[in-house]
């Protein structure tokens, strides 16, 4: 039953998870070229904030107006697993780094649509006011920019390079690259 | 012939009161399925059931419950596939398979998959032969309930995030293998009912080099050992064509501890859950076949669950046993 259950739905791709592999599969990255791995450098983006205003990468990075060590990106749908991490982050990882140069830690939210169902969302949870930015991709283009996914985190350096871009996990892969990009 | 059809109907109680016995699995993204046991006296049984599952927010990790974003509607619909069959008078094996559907719309953003979820492969033994439903108590002998002792293995033929799939809309299973202990116990004196099953699971550990579709730096995920119970009771009426109808209220509580990664514990995971139940289930006068609807709630309170959705389930199920 199980095997004919299988095949009426054709699902072909079961060995992921049925045997999983340890191999490590990524493609080697050019540097300097422009794209979403670590390596690469981030493509500039732009994106209205919950509080209406507006976000452009480039600002925060390097020759910006307002040039930051680093930035932070956590992609969020306002979930449990979503607010596990950002919780982890602002009360964990976010405490180690204060003092140390400027960084921006942004959340994208990409399921909201507008600014007014972002910011409450964001007030929902506890984060209004806090420190982080709240990004409205209402088109999901930034998330598709960077393949992001519910949980993923992204570490933009100065020079637009990408450090991380994974799920969350624990926030250890956060820490160690914010502990090699701030003063 | 009068102590023929009462232990016929003793039969036919225990077939009622175990077939329906469920074990929920996760949200975020993979699915629930019905472990099957079968009545005592038959070789096989078919057990098909449709559940309907609406999050209603969630526990955070503190334990608060926290109302989804504004407009957000996300639903779940299972189809169960259940087969069970005895392999000798005390053993009997199970297996069953979700298909899942995800219907996930928010104000900005809208997603509808479906895809296999995870199966279940279970084997029982019953502790006694004799059937242990009674209609009074004479001794105490007659308040000896029923024991099962089981194993169930979670094979991970769910989509999970480890696939290659776009992102978590995708998901309808944990891609993680799962052995779980189990025991059941349930008490009859007709016509009231109890019953107590608990399991404890432990998650194999896997590597992963992939997550969401990007391939990353290898690492092993390990979930937490997982505990589950459930305590429910119920009423039999009996019709005069010896028809049953069984009401049953049941609370289930849910635990799973905290992830590993590489070894380390990840704090943001592990999950709680406590939920309610009320089921009712129509039995044909041979028990042949049981129609079972139930509702399962979980409490939108801080302090019912932590790291986990809320949400409400319907299933409505037959189940055909194989004499």
């Amino acid at each position: 039953m199980l095997a004919a259950g299988l095949l009426l739905v054709g699902c072909g791709d079961l060995t992921d998870d049925l045997n999983p592999s340890d191999k490590d599969q990524r493609p080697a990255v050019t540097a300097g070229s422009s794209g979403y791995m670590p390596g690469q450098l981030a493509p500039d983006f732009a994106l209205q904030t919950s509080v209406a205003g507006e976000f452009q990468l480039s600002d925060y990075l390097s020759g910006g107006s307002q040039a930051s060590d680093a930035v932070v990106l956590y992609f969020t749908m306002w979930c449990p697993i979503c607010l596990a991490h950002s919780d982890h982050m602002y009360n964990e990882v976010i405490p180690q780094f204060r003092g140390r140069g400027s960084v921006v830690y942004a959340l994208v939210d990409y399921v909201s649509g507008s600014v007014a169902v972002a910011r409450a969302a964001e007030t929902a949870n506890g984060y209004a006011g806090s420190e982080f930015v709240t990004l409205v991709d209402a088109g999901q283009a930034v998330m598709d920019q960077f393949n992001a996914a519910m949980g993923t985190v992204v570490v933009i350096a100065p020079d637009a390079t990408i450090v991380i871009n994974e799920d969350y996990r624990n926030g250890e892969a956060l820490t160690e690259s914010l502990d090699g990009l701030l003063p | 012939m009068k102590a023929a059809r009462f232990q016929a109907l003793a039969a036919a109680m225990a077939a009622l009161a175990c077939s329906g016995q469920t074990w929920a699995a996760s949200c975020c993204g993979g699915g629930s399925s019905t472990s099957l046991v079968l009545p005592k006296f038959s070789q096989a049984m078919i057990d098909v059931s449709v559940d309907y599952e609406r999050y209603d927010g969630f526990w955070n990790s503190r334990g608060d419950w926290v109302a989804d974003p504004p407009g957000a509607d996300l639903k779940q619909y299972r189809l169960n596939l259940g087969y069970a069959r005895r392999l000798a008078p005390r053993w009997q094996a199970s297996v069953s398979l979700p298909y899942v559907w995800n219907q996930n719309q928010y104000t900005g953003f809208e997603r509808n998959t479906h895809g296999v979820g995870d199966t279940k492969l279970s084997i029982w033994y019953e502790q006694f032969d004799k059937v242990a439903c009674v209609w009074n108590v004479n001794r105490w002998e007659d308040l000896i309930p029923a024991i099962y002792w089981g194993g169930t293995l979670t094979v991970p033929t769910g989509t999970s995030p480890y696939d290659d799939v776009a992102d978590n809309f995708d998901i309808t299973g944990l891609g993680m293998y799962r052995l779980d202990a189990n025991l059941l116990l349930d008490k009859t004196v007709y016509p009231w009912n109890a019953t107590f099953s608990a399991s404890y699971g432990t998650y194999l550990e896997r590597p992963v080099n992939r997550e969401y579709g990007n391939d990353v730096e290898p690492y092993d995920r390990q979930r937490g050992d997982r505990v589950n119970t459930l305590l429910s009771f119920g009423y039999t009426y009996f019709t005069d064509r010896m028809e049953s109808l069984t009401a049953t209220v049941g609370y289930a509580y849910l635990k799973e501890r905290e992830s590993t990664i590489d070894g380390v514990i990840d704090p943001t995971s592990g999950l709680r859950k406590q939920s309610l139940s009320a089921t009712l289930a129509w039995a044909t006068d041979d028990r042949d076949w049981v129609t079972k609807l139930t509702w399962s709630h979980a409490i939108d309170q801080d302090g019912w669950g932590r790291n986990f959705p809320t949400t409400d389930i319907i299933s409505v199920g037959v189940s055909h046993v194989l004499r």
